[in-house]
């Protein structure tokens, strides 16, 4: 016996396959206006790239300017200083008590003998000072080299070597810790510098994606004002909205893709070939290079799903001028 | 199938009658001239029929449907009702004749099938045959009208408005373009063309209405020409 099939299913399955076909159609109008109108293509695709590249830039440099800061920071430390004599159990157990303080990263401790062979080192070309160094007694004190979390709030630090009997007990009277007088000036300076450049780093990034935003915007914008003779044409054929706009966003979102593709090929290829040159500078760029090929297959489609969305959008807002009735 | 009644259109601040209080019918079947020089209204009454514009006041029904109580999201629906060819033939430049023809149908949600067997009926009905796989570009001007005329009537549309659309052909290609409207008129559709050749207008022996200022001023069964 035949299957009875009531006629709202039958109306509704051709419904969904009219639909079917429809996006089918404004997809393959999108594809095929890609492919024939070469010199827009080759414009938008290529301004797209640029955009592209200028946001990977934008954020590969924002990176690579937090991990130089961080390298930068991890290389600034404060220096405690107790008398040259003080023992050495002693002096472990004021580097136990500083690595508890919190906001401390790091403590290390430097020895009188351990700063005398440094600097002997450090002048093993100067015969007179070598000679002069060995005649005298030692009186480099004992350095505790403190890496802090947050170079511009020592005051844990501050606080510690005015309250710790042990370490005051030990303390070098002719040396004040770096974090007061001239030192802690210098230092607190590096600090500012340092956030001045993340904020701005942060602001550049944000201006640096709107402007390329509104260059995408534009030149889809353009691209479709040279055609807006035919989506006036398609009207008044009696074509609905969404599939005048359809072609225009496949179209676009396929200048998204390619040039999402281009751009983070040539954003990559940069960083490596730019390495060793940004190196020499003591820009941190291995921690992106890393960052960024281990993830590349999260990058890819992230930069193209940004260049599809910014396609989409610049589209639709750029279409729905034309489409007043 | 036409009726318009007492249709005021007027644009801008100091409201400037296009069309004041035009009233006319046109029966189904019927081929229609509009004459007039330039700016005397013509454009904005198929303007109005196609629903670019809104009267100003006044009653539009076309083929059954009030403008009145047409919603604007069902605007698509009536255009694929009716046939319009421009003077500038208005063809999608990117797309081959065939495919400018299919164009009008998968817009309406028509299968491939019925695309396929559709479209080479109408390009057979042109004299276009041979010609399915060129571009607009080229094509000559009267072969371009022909695709235009091709695309306005694939979906068998009751109306089909042609705005002056021998404006930029030479009179053999005008001649031969008059002659497939006459052809689709004598299938059953109404045809309404606008136009400014004195010499269409006096051979034909056709119904010809003529604004001025925006006004009908003569509407005549077989009508010719008014300098």
């Amino acid at each position: 016996m035949a299957r009875m099939v009531e006629p709202k299913a039958l109306m509704q399955g051709k419904r969904k396959r009219r639909k079917a076909l429809t996006m089918w159609r404004m997809s393959r109008y999108g594809m095929s206006n890609f492919t024939r109108n070469m010199w827009l293509t080759v414009a938008a695709t290529a301004v797209m790239t640029i955009t592209l590249l200028i946001i990977f830039i934008t954020l590969v440099a924002r990176q690579v300017l937090v991990d130089t800061v961080d390298t930068i920071k991890s290389r600034v430390d404060m220096s405690v200083y107790v008398k040259t004599d003080t023992p050495g159990e002693q002096a472990s157990l004021i580097r136990e008590r500083l690595e508890k303080l919190p906001g401390v990263n790091s403590v290390r401790y430097i020895a009188p003998g351990e700063a005398r062979d440094d600097f002997a080192k450090d002048n093993s070309d100067d015969m007179q000072t070598l000679d002069a160094l060995n005649e005298a007694v030692n009186k480099f004190p004992g350095t505790f080299r403190v890496n802090i979390a947050d170079i511009n709030d020592p005051s844990q630090l501050d606080n510690f070597v005015k309250t710790d009997a042990l370490y005051k007990k030990y303390a070098d009277p002719d040396r004040k810790p770096s974090f007061s007088g001239q030192r802690r000036t210098a230092i607190q300076n590096i600090g500012k510098v340092i956030e001045f450049a993340q904020n701005a780093g942060l602001v550049a990034s944000v201006v640096f994606i709107a402007i390329s935003s509104l260059v995408i915007f534009n030149t889809i914008r353009m691209a479709i004002f040279n055609r807006r003779e035919e989506i006036e044409m398609m009207k008044l054929i009696g074509a609905d909205k969404s599939f005048i706009r359809g072609p225009f966003v496949v179209e676009a979102v396929i200048y998204g893709l390619i040039a999402a593709i281009i751009a983070t090929g040539v954003g990559v290829g940069g960083l490596y070939a730019m390495h060793d040159k940004l190196a020499d500078y003591q820009i941190a760029i291995d921690g992106t290079i890393h960052l960024v090929t281990v993830y590349i297959w999260l990058v890819l489609p992230a930069m193209m799903v940004a260049g599809a969305l910014i396609g989409v959008v610049s589209s639709l807002l750029a279409t729905r001028k034309y489409l007043k009735i | 199938m036409i009726l318009l009644d007492r249709v005021t259109k007027t644009y801008g601040k100091d409201k400037k009658s296009a069309l004041n209080r035009v009233s006319l019918h046109v029966a189904p079947n019927e081929f229609v001239i509009i004459v007039g020089t330039s700016g005397a209204g013509k454009s904005t009454l198929l303007k109005l029929l196609t629903r670019e514009e809104k009267p100003t006041s006044g009653k539009i029904v076309v083929g059954g449907i009030d403008y009145d109580t047409l919603h604007d999201k069902f605007i698509p629906l009536l255009r694929r009702k009716i046939g319009v060819v421009f003077q500038d033939f208005k063809l999608l430049p990117q797309r081959t004749v065939y495919e400018n023809i299919a164009f009008a149908l998968e817009i309406a949600g028509m299968t491939n099938h019925e695309i396929k067997s559709t479209v080479p009926k109408v390009v057979e009905l042109v004299g276009l045959v041979g010609k399915e796989n060129k571009f607009p570009h080229q094509l000559s001007g009267g072969e371009r009208q022909r695709v235009a005329i091709a695309r306005a009537v694939v979906r068998q549309p009751k109306i089909l408005i042609a705005d002056e659309p021998t404006g930029n052909l030479d009179p053999k290609h005008s001649w031969d373009i008059v002659r497939l409207l006459e052809k689709i008129n004598k299938y059953g559709t109404t045809v309404l063309l606008t136009t400014h050749n004195a010499e269409i207008v006096n051979k034909l022996k056709r119904r010809v209405i003529t604004i001025e200022h925006g006004k009908v001023v003569s509407d005549q069964a077989q009508g010719s020409y008014r300098q």
